[in-house]
């Protein structure tokens, strides 16, 4: 069963370890070029997708492939096309960045003079010369994940897995690393990205895929993800508090009673639903103008990612939460 | 879209507990000795013990014994060094456990959390003052099967065994601090056996000093480890006299090599903790 | 990766040209036709075909002597050690020894020394082992395209060499103190390698231990190990000084028959009988440990 155009084909994972169910039939592709994100909560089962599909971990049941080669047949041959960096930097780190690169390039076939070439490009690159001959031991965080990552690259992989590649850096390391990634996508690079944070995965992913529990509780893109949870809705700050009231008397049918029943003593600010997007904005521009009550903020505003993966989650357990109430009332 | 002060989370009885000294120390001196008696560390210190004494006793008895020491047996004379040597290696392996530690970084989690400093010190010591019992008392039961008795009287016998937890105490402080001062676990690997091996060979303990050649006998004489075997003899007694008598010149100079040693771990212990800084 | 340049960085990436060059598709075109030639052979021919084992395992051998050597404390430990160990026991024991057989005891105690050496060095290759599996570089190589076995082996080769460094200082110390060699050239370089069969046994036994137990536990009972084997050996004290019922024990282990086939190629004697009994035994202690410490290994890399 070859699926050679796909980059990633898995279809009905399962994993156990012990009483423990990691993976409960996990299903996805990702196309060459693509960059699929991998959502959820710690436990979620993310970690355990990327070892299954780098050959550290065989799955109980289902069928994974990684660019064309499957991960129980012909594990050699998915090793040969990937590359994976983990949370952890794995690196020799009593080695200098220079003497790593190497060592990775002689490990994956090049000879050592061209394993030397391509470190030293590799250095200039990742921007690491300054450091390239001392010890990794020495590196700030940020360098480390950039050698970790230009020691993947040293042959050109056909599927690279980034588990949680940006936790813990600081913001502008964590943007080089996102830079990367699009040229990994440029590059027709399939890219399978875990990661916690949202604006990562909504920056970053052309699909997301949400796991909560070993299950894919969602897919699409962020925007579809989004579009899940909650219309647009139109927020509206007024520079004074209290011309909080006036401005739900003049906004009249545009807010729904019990959108004004809500507003409390501490209310900074009114939300209300923009069914027609621009339009109903406008039109609470208009309503307000004439009521001359002087705005701080107004804005359209979709609910975040944070907001989607809270409720997907919730969703989730909430269903499964009934489920046990019904299977326990049934015994 | 508002938001409200959240309610700030409390204990039941509305403040942060104060941690006790006393309960932390006895946590973490457990978090040290629990591990130890699931993964077999006891069982390899017993066996250590019980090594040192036939290792040294068997293969040198008749060769010793050739030369006589004048005390009853060779069982007797030997007595001191193999206490030495097992608390040496109960001491070693504390170095070895620190060294693993801060490599590992709870020491620096540890300093973060409300713990006096010497805390967890303080615990490590008492796990290996523990395992440092454990070894005399092995070493004690393997003696007097090869036939080592104690002639003196109770006082000079609960004097014996102090004085050997008082060097391991001292050994295992220095020992700890090597440990942790390097944080290279490798390094303290290596430590384990050979060098209290070397200095116990080339000690009293195991043959008289003027056996020695003549240009290693003033060494021999007053390195710390015969001086603390002298002392030891004299307090273990013999039923002849040549175990030496409890007298000053004999305990004095032990005494002070266990103080000498002890304070050669503090500096050490102050460029760590300025090193932490 | 320079967050301050303005030209649009770009990663070359084996086998392809730099993205965003006009001419782009004409190379890759290009380049497709005479691809890596490494591409030529099958991935799972890689991974389990001699031709690759030996240069991968060297690369991974050079890389853990790379990291030796930039550990001076544990390389000076591993080399003053020995020899202090040496010097100490020719003091202590030299001369009665001499008096009861007759000759140096040197031929009997450089050669203990030497496989002291070999032995009580093992447990930084252990540690070493257990270190890099929780950093997770274990992991990291096993995911590389490498001969499944030349992670395992390195750490064995490396220990060997290891071996021969630490022989060749107890060597020289030896002819300092006045070990003499009297059976040629031939004879001489045979006893150079003695040590490293028993050695690279009894690492491969400190590896398998490591990778099932603790790291306290791993260098505690080596110790104990060799350090028993020592004391009950005819490097120590000649075999007639044991009790007559410990003697077959004393005689029979390994230390012993590396120190017996060591003194016939220095000073004279039986040599074929103890070296034989060595090949023996170090074969059989790295046969008996072969398949718990290649399971061991391929757990300690993989995740569940």
């Amino acid at each position: 069963m070859r699926n050679t155009d796909k980059a990633v084909f898995v279809a009905g994972l399962r994993k156990t370890f012990g009483d423990v169910v990691a993976l409960r039939d996990i299903s996805f592709q990702v196309v060459r070029g693509e960059v699929l994100g991998l959502l959820g909560p710690n436990g979620a089962g993310k970690t355990t997708t990327v070892d299954i599909l780098s050959t550290l971990t065989r799955p109980d049941h289902g069928y994974a492939e990684v660019a064309g080669h499957d991960v129980m047949s012909d594990p050699a041959g998915v090793r040969r096309s990937i590359m994976l960096t983990g949370q952890q930097v794995a690196l020799d780190d009593m080695l200098t960045g220079r003497e790593n690169l190497v060592m990775f390039g002689r490990l994956q076939g090049l000879k050592k003079s061209h394993a030397r070439s391509r470190a030293t490009q590799l250095l200039d690159q990742f921007d690491l010369v300054q450091a390239a001959d001392r010890a990794v031991s020495t590196y700030s965080g940020g360098m480390r994940r950039r050698i970790d990552i230009a020691c993947g690259l040293v042959v050109r992989p056909e599927v690279v897995f980034l588990d949680e590649p940006t936790t813990g850096l600081d913001p502008r390391s964590r943007q080089s690393i996102w830079e990367l990634v699009s040229d990994f996508k440029e590059a027709g690079i399939a890219t399978l990205l875990t990661t916690q944070y949202l604006e990562e995965a909504d920056t970053l992913s052309d699909r997301i895929i949400v796991i909560d529990h070993g299950t894919i509780i969602a897919e699409g893109t962020a925007d579809e993800l989004k579009a899940r949870t909650g219309a647009t809705y139109c927020e509206i700050v007024p520079r004074h508090l209290k011309d909080l009231p006036a401005v739900a008397q003049a906004l009249g049918s545009l807010l729904p009673e019990h959108y004004r029943a809500a507003l409390t003593t501490t209310s900074d600010r009114i939300s209300m639903p923009a069914p027609d997007g621009p339009k109903t904005l406008l039109e609470a521009l208009y309503h307000l103008n004439a009521a001359k009550i002087e705005l701080l903020d107004i804005a359209l505003r979709r609910p975040s990612l944070d907001e989607v993966f809270l409720t997907l989650t919730s969703e989730d357990s909430g269903d499964r939460y009934d489920a046990r109430l019904a299977a326990e009332a049934l015994r | 879209m508002t938001t409200t002060a959240a309610a700030r989370p409390t204990t039941a009885a509305g403040a942060r507990p104060t941690p006790s000294t006393i309960q932390q120390w006895w946590v973490l001196t457990v978090r040290v000795i629990m591990p130890t008696l699931r993964n077999g560390e006891v069982v390899t210190q017993v066996a250590a013990s019980v090594m040192f004494t036939v290792g040294f006793y068997i293969p040198l008895k008749h060769m010793m014994g050739m030369f006589a020491q004048s005390m009853s047996s060779y069982a007797q004379y030997l007595m001191p060094l193999i206490a030495l040597q097992a608390i040496a290696f109960a001491a070693v392996s504390a170095a070895f456990r620190s060294a693993t530690d801060s490599v590992q970084g709870i020491d620096r989690r540890f300093k973060s959390m409300p713990i006096a400093s010497m805390t967890p010190l303080g615990a490590r010591m008492s796990a290996s003052m523990y395992r440092c019992s454990l070894a005399l008392a092995v070493s004690l039961a393997c003696g007097y099967v090869i036939g080592f008795r104690f002639y003196g009287p109770v006082a000079h016998t609960v004097g014996f065994c102090l004085g050997v937890l008082l060097i391991g105490a001292a050994m295992s402080f220095v020992g700890d601090m090597i440990g942790v001062a390097s944080a290279n676990p490798e390094a303290t690997t290596h430590m384990t056996m050979l060098p209290q091996l070397i200095f116990g060979l080339m000690s009293a303990g195991v043959q008289p000093a003027e056996r020695f050649p003549k240009w290693i006998q003033g060494f021999v004489r007053n390195q710390p480890v015969s001086q603390f075997v002298y002392a030891l003899r004299a307090l273990a007694g013999d039923s002849t006299p040549a175990a030496g008598a409890v007298t000053w010149p004999v305990i004095g100079p032990a005494l002070a090599w266990v103080v000498a040693y002890a304070a050669a771990g503090i500096p050490l212990a102050i460029w760590v903790s300025r090193r932490r800084r | 990766m320079s967050i301050t340049s303005h030209d649009k960085r770009t990663i070359t990436l084996d086998g392809l040209p730099e993205v965003g060059h006009t001419h782009a598709r004409h190379r890759i075109h290009q380049q497709r036709k005479t691809g890596p030639k490494h591409r030529a052979v099958r991935p799972a021919a890689v991974e389990s075909s001699p031709r690759h084992l030996v240069p991968h395992t060297w690369i991974l051998t050079s890389r853990i002597l790379r990291r030796w050597g930039r550990d001076p404390t544990s390389m000076a430990e591993t080399l003053i050690l020995p020899v202090a160990l040496l010097t100490t026991l020719n003091v202590v024991l030299g001369d009665a020894i001499s008096k009861v057989t007759g000759h140096s005891a040197l031929y009997g105690t450089v050669p203990l020394v030497a496989m002291v050496a070999a032995m009580s060095g093992a447990t930084v290759g252990g540690i070493g082992v257990m270190r890099e599996r929780t950093d997770g570089l274990l992991s990291r190589l096993w995911v590389l395209p490498v001969h499944r076995a030349s992670g395992l082996l390195s750490r064995l080769v490396a220990d060997g060499l290891r071996i021969m460094m630490t022989t060749a200082v107890i060597m020289v110390t030896g002819l300092v103190l006045g070990l003499r060699f009297h059976q040629g050239i031939l004879r001489t370089v045979a006893w150079f390698f003695v040590p490293t069969f028993f050695g690279v046994a009894f690492s491969a036994a400190v590896v398998t231990l490591a990778l099932y137990s603790a790291k306290t536990i791993v260098v505690e009972a080596s110790a104990i190990v060799w350090a028993l084997l020592m004391f009950f050996s005819t490097g120590f004290v000649p075999l007639d000084q044991y009790p007559g019922w410990l003697q077959p024990a004393v005689r029979h282990q390994p230390m012993s028959y590396t120190i017996e086939a060591m003194r016939g190629l220095s000073l004279g004697g039986p040599v074929r009988t103890p070296l034989l009994a060595v090949l023996l035994w170090s074969a059989g202690i790295a046969a008996v440990c072969a398949i718990p410490m290649a399971i061991g290994y391929r757990r300690a890399s993989m995740r569940g």
